[in-house]
């Protein structure tokens, strides 16, 4: 059994500035965005003042994952365009980028084409901010890095646990720690003031019916996480497609035309966004 | 349009996304039929992979990708709505290969 207090666990998560195995741009992003009245032009300058970062906001917001026609061409359109809200996750999506790649080989892709997969579900359902949801798809693995990150060896062993007794990585990670990626993400996205749309999405997108304020973009994120793991892109910690919770199936009412077009969309964007890196 | 390691490229094919150089510069346009001497200007820059015009080449054979959706899919063999999501997965993946 476990031997991490999740008390404990979430005290470390809530002060990441001082985890030692986080790093520097991590560390720096997180202390811009928890600012409580942080601006876009603040925000802006932040990103323009590092010329790698533009590089990569600019390739993600041009990527698939958002899918803008034409092209944007400077952080302050993109700023503009995108939002606060948005504008935070992907800087986020951005920096945890090779932290992913580093700890948990596939995440990326996992997360990038639950992005893809839930702004097309969003689309499809009509919602108005679809790059919302596509930030919440883009993150709600976020717990995993910072597990994997602050407990390399306890999380191989849920791992490990996952494969040998056909459980998933969510029920693993409860054995290993008390709690799970899910609400290690949801306190990490608390401190960082998310919205609350965004921090349910992340803490329930394996129970979607508890979801309050979004359980639409709960249900979306939850189905997009499903369909990834059923075609097989990228890697989350085990290899079986979760079950789908029916109520959260009825909610979206996809067709099986709607199903086939998140599968083609997934399929043709999947090779460019991963250039993003 | 699949994405090709420079190491497996060849004179004639076609790029399907404009060769970008690290500052982001334009090096080759999309749609640039590949010469020899493009090719082996494209592996002295640090890229690892082109898009290049066709079909996507898929990493595993058919059968293999079918035995392993089966493999996915079997802790949640008729559970609500699972056995339609994996037919449409599957016919999904069938199209890859045809």
């Amino acid at each position: 059994m476990s031997n991490i207090d999740s008390k404990v666990l979430r005290y470390k998560v809530e002060n990441i500035n001082t985890l030692p195995t986080v790093p520097g741009v991590l560390k720096r992003l997180s202390v811009i965005i928890e600012k409580p009245r942080i601006t876009l032009v603040e925000i802006s300058a932040f990103i323009s003042n590092d010329p790698a970062l533009t590089t990569k906001v600019l390739k993600m917001v041009n990527s698939a994952i958002y899918g803008f026609p034409g092209r944007i061409a400077s952080v302050s359109h993109a700023t503009m365009l995108l939002g606060l809200n948005v504008i935070k996750g992907l800087l986020l999506g951005v920096s945890v980028f090779e932290l992913m790649q580093k700890t948990m080989n596939g995440l990326y892709e996992h997360s990038l084409a639950c992005a893809i997969a839930s702004r097309v579900i969003a689309q499809k359902k009509g919602l108005k901010e679809p790059e919302e949801i596509s930030v919440a798809g883009l993150l709600h693995d976020i717990g995993k890095v910072i597990l994997l990150l602050e407990f390399p060896k306890e999380y191989e062993t849920a791992m490990n646990e996952a494969q040998a007794k056909g459980i998933s990585i969510y029920e693993a990670e409860r054995i290993q720690f008390n709690a799970t990626h899910a609400n290690v993400g949801s306190w990490l996205a608390e401190k960082w003031r998310f919205p609350k749309n965004l921090i349910e999405v992340i803490e329930f997108h394996h129970r979607p019916t508890l979801s309050k304020n979004a359980p639409m973009e709960t249900a979306i994120v939850h189905f997009a996480d499903m369909l990834v793991r059923a075609r097989a892109f990228g890697f989350a910690g085990e290899n079986m497609v979760p079950e789908i919770n029916p109520v959260a199936y009825e909610m979206l009412k996809l067709s099986e035309t709607d199903i086939k077009d998140v599968l083609n969309e997934m399929e043709d964007n999947m090779d460019s966004a991963e250039d993003i890196s | 349009m699949p994405k090709i390691p420079v190491a497996k490229l060849e004179a004639g094919m076609k790029l399907a996304k404009p060769v970008v150089g690290k500052n982001g510069m334009v090096m080759l346009g999309e749609g640039t039929e590949l010469s020899e001497t493009w090719v082996e200007r494209i592996r002295d820059m640090d890229i690892a992979s082109v898009f290049i015009d066709g079909p996507p080449i898929q990493a595993i054979p058919r059968e293999e990708a079918l035995a392993n959706l089966e493999t996915r899919f079997a802790a949640v063999e008729g559970k609500p709505h699972m056995n339609l999501i994996k037919k449409i997965v599957k016919e999904h993946i069938e199209g890859l290969y045809e």
